[in-house]
């Protein structure tokens, strides 16, 4: 309709001024919005970790991304975007990376933001003594050091393409300069905290001196904290929450054609990962490693366990939204129970394997391990399936013990994680016990080259590798899911659901 | 030395109790409902896997999450399982669990109880200390305990049950035998120089059996709560088995999509245990327990 009228506006000079007069109005509106009105209710998981240093889950991000601000934050499309830091320069050679602070940026009880407060933050995240779930990622840096009242200089020991995307990590939220209890929710964000309700809710109010401009839309934030999802759609349908997210996939298809209520579906690199311990018997035979890739049909279980909605993966943790580092080409092989039955007999299984499956009974692992089950049977396999609470299958560090386990893993913005972290030889959570040379040394690389194309042929075989022999099946990338009542405007889902910005939403 | 006419008779006697008893249950509509309905579960789970149309853990993607048909009386699940198979099939399953669990429970609480509460004294006095301490710990805690330690199986269910309910077994037990030893028909057995097992089994159980008989099946209808519960919480019987707590659990999300899926495995548990505990009702009417001295 509105196209049509469009076209008829035939005279340029005509369409000039209609274009002024609309862009008028959106700027009018624009202007009539700043002022942050109405309530933003949002459902989540309950948070327990409230210490940026020790937070983790969904639901202690986005607590944390409200009330603190990150140096640098990563938008929906994977790119770096200003915030804490208004701009930046990296020298030539790689190693130093010098960021303005916003000037104008107070803390909640009113002091300005510096630098100082910068510097303590990433000294403390990266402090080895203190062994947080940050030491290692901040190993490579030299020093961090004020050089202005608003002007923080990180130096390198060893270039890193993703010195960005680290600084940007979900611990990294910067804190006030010496802050060590963090009970008192001090922080720049957009919102201030007014009461904390531990397990029960988490009621916010708008920042009226924050920093950057249009922030918050809403007046009041409140996270109302829930322990299971069904509860917490109900509540969405009954009319007690505005957003929910991380739905699993019954609910978010629960939530079609339901009136006033969006639903929003993004992809994301999270995936399931089926991993077979490759340094002990039985997969250490590469055999086994191929019987289990060929027994496994990557695109019914994908249709099966996520209705759908998932992308089909190539067990390898590059998907396709890292876009150029993707490589289409690298595929595991073929489906082929027979042939993986015939390998198992030549590996020395010739009345089948007998195998415990290890999973962590939350999200769809469960349902992942029984369809499973059912195919890798076809081939000869005998799964016993062990579902077990996460704090079990992590407990004791049980999940890296285990010969066959599936595992689930976060969205990051970036794929270098998922090798240095999970498939290097001495990678901190390397549960399949991948060890291979040449592949470290590709990592290695990709690493630390400024050269992107290089870093792009690495990825790339890499991918092959893995696609091939690598002992772990990723069938598929979970989407993220969630829902918005109608009326709500401005909130962009992203793949970390925790990491989405609430103070860009306005509330109807 | 039973002559054929004597044992005859014993059979004879036995067969009409029974009818007695049959017809006692029928005389009332709620313990004619229990005790059909409960027979009624009992038939499918021995029946089971000759009337259901599929296998329990028979996946079907072409007819996944399919609301109830004549294909599929009870729809099927995202998985494509047919859900009134799964439901049978987890008939027997409960049947199996619960039941031996509950016979394991009644047969050492019966012993252990007829033996330390007929010979008194300090063996008394500490296996019921015991006993006490083990039920000051609710059922579902002492389990999660258990199969904490244990890990889950089909046989820690088993005996997490037994552990449960023997001690409860076993009181139920001693408050008959301490008002039955000082009958006079059992100290004469007594002074007749009877063998304590002869006086234990031929004097003490029979006035034991007809409050064991209501306990057992109050036991059993507790046991399939619990192993239900045990499946919804994830600790009990393990997927893909079709456990009905453990289909409630998964179907939890379900609940809009495929509602199917979690009201018959739901409707399952509670129609069993409603049969059962009318029929203990029944049973504890027919037999007077509780009346008798």
């Amino acid at each position: 309709m509105f196209m049509n009228v469009w076209k008829n506006v035939r005279r340029t000079r005509l369409r000039t001024v209609v274009a002024a007069l609309a862009a008028a109005l959106l700027v009018g509106g624009a202007v009539a919005q700043s002022a942050p009105s109405g309530t933003l209710r949002v459902g989540m998981e309950t948070p327990s970790k409230l210490d940026p240093a020790y937070a983790s889950s969904d639901a202690e991000i986005a607590v944390l991304n409200a009330v603190y601000d990150y140096l640098v934050d990563v938008d929906a499309d994977n790119n770096v975007q200003p915030r804490l830091a208004t701009s930046w320069k990296v020298s030539s050679d790689g190693l130093t990376y010098t960021f303005e602070l916003a000037t104008d940026a107070t803390w909640h009880d009113g002091s300005p933001v510096t630098a100082q407060d910068v510097v303590y933050t990433f000294d403390r995240l990266r402090d080895p003594a203190a062994k947080l779930p940050t030491s290692d990622l901040y190993a490579d840096i030299a020093s961090v050091t004020a050089s202005g009242p608003h002007q923080v200089t990180f130096t390198l020991k060893k270039t890193n393409p993703f010195f960005l995307y680290d600084l940007s990590d979900n611990h990294a939220v910067i804190v006030k300069n010496g802050t060590t209890d963090f009970t008192a929710f001090d922080g720049s964000g957009p919102f201030v905290v007014q009461s904390y309700h531990p397990d029960d809710r988490m009621e916010l109010t708008a920042n009226p001196h924050y920093f950057m401009p249009g922030k918050p839309g809403v007046a009041k934030l409140e996270l109302i904290f829930f322990s299971d999802p069904a509860a917490e759609v109900s509540a969405l349908r009954g009319g007690q929450i505005d957003l929910a997210t991380r739905l699993p996939t019954p609910l978010y298809q629960s939530l079609a054609n339901v009136k006033g209520i969006a639903r929003l579906d993004v992809p994301t690199n999270g995936f399931n990962v089926i991993r077979l311990r490759s340094d002990r018997a039985p997969g250490n035979d590469p055999r086994v490693v191929e019987a289990l890739k060929l027994a496994v049909d990557r695109q019914a279980i994908t249709d099966a366990v996520t209705q759908g909605l998932g992308a089909v993966g190539n067990d390898t943790p590059i998907g396709p939204l890292y876009k150029a580092y993707y490589d289409p080409n690298a595929q595991p092989p073929q489906t082929d129970a027979a042939k993986a039955r015939e390998l198992l007999k030549e590996a020395g299984y010739p009345d089948g394997l007998k195998l415990d499956l290890h999973t962590p009974n939350t999200g769809d692992r469960p349902d992942l391990a029984v369809v499973l089950k059912q195919q890798l049977a076809k081939a000869g396999f005998d799964i016993n399936v062990i579902v077990e609470p996460e704090s079990v299958y992590y407990g004791d560090n049980k999940w890296l013990d285990v010969d066959f386990g599936i595992t689930g893993w976060g969205s990051r913005p970036y794929p270098q994680f998922y090798l240095n972290v999970m498939l290097a030889c001495n990678a901190k959570w390397n549960e399949s016990h991948y060890c291979n040379p040449a592949f470290d040394a590709l990592v290695e690389d990709a690493g630390t080259t400024l050269d992107a194309a290089k870093r792009v042929a690495d990825y790339h075989e890499i991918q092959a590798m893995l696609a091939s022999t690598g002992p772990i099946v990723i069938p598929y990338f979970f989407p993220q899911l969630g829902a918005i009542r109608d009326g709500f405007s401005g909130y962009q889902l992203k793949a970390f659901a925790g990491r989405s910005d609430l103070a860009a939403v306005h509330a109807p | 030395m039973a002559r054929p006419a004597a044992a005859a008779g014993i059979v004879r006697r036995r067969s009409g109790a029974w009818r007695r008893l049959l017809r006692g249950l029928y005389a009332r509509p709620s313990s004619a409902l229990g005790a059909t309905l409960a027979a009624a579960f009992l038939l499918l789970a021995l029946l089971g896997p000759w009337v259901t149309p599929y296998g329990p853990l028979d996946q079907d993607f072409a007819a996944r999450s399919q609301p109830p048909s004549p294909a599929h009386p009870f729809g099927t699940d995202h998985l494509g399982r047919d859900v009134l198979s799964r439901v049978v099939a987890g008939d027997r399953d409960i049947f199996l669990l619960a039941g031996s669990g509950t016979l394991v429970a009644v047969l050492v609480g019966t012993l252990v109880g007829l033996a330390a509460s007929y010979r008194g004294g300090w063996v008394e006095e500490v296996t019921y200390r015991v006993f006490d301490s083990l039920l000051a710990i609710p059922a579902l805690l002492l389990a999660l305990l258990l199969l904490g330690s244990l890990g889950p199986s089909r046989v820690s269910v088993l005996a997490v049950i037994a552990v449960a309910y023997t001690p409860i077994v076993a009181r139920v037990v001693r408050s008959v035998v301490l008002d039955t030893k000082t009958k006079e028909y059992v100290l004469a057995a007594r002074m007749q120089g009877e063998s304590t097992a002869f006086v234990l089994g031929r004097e003490v159980l029979p006035s034991v059996l007809p409050a064991l008989a209501v306990e057992s099946a109050l036991r059993f209808s507790y046991a399939i709560f619990l192993v239900a519960s045990l499946g919804f919480l994830g600790v009990g019987v393990q997927p893909p088995n079709p456990d009905w707590g453990l289909m409630v659990s998964e179907a939890r999300d379900y609940v809009y999509l495929t509602p199917w899926t979690l009201t018959f495995p739901a409707l399952a548990i509670s129609l069993l245990v409603i049969a059962v505990n009318l029929l203990a009702d029944g049973l504890k009417r027919v037999l007077q327990v509780g009346d008798t001295p």
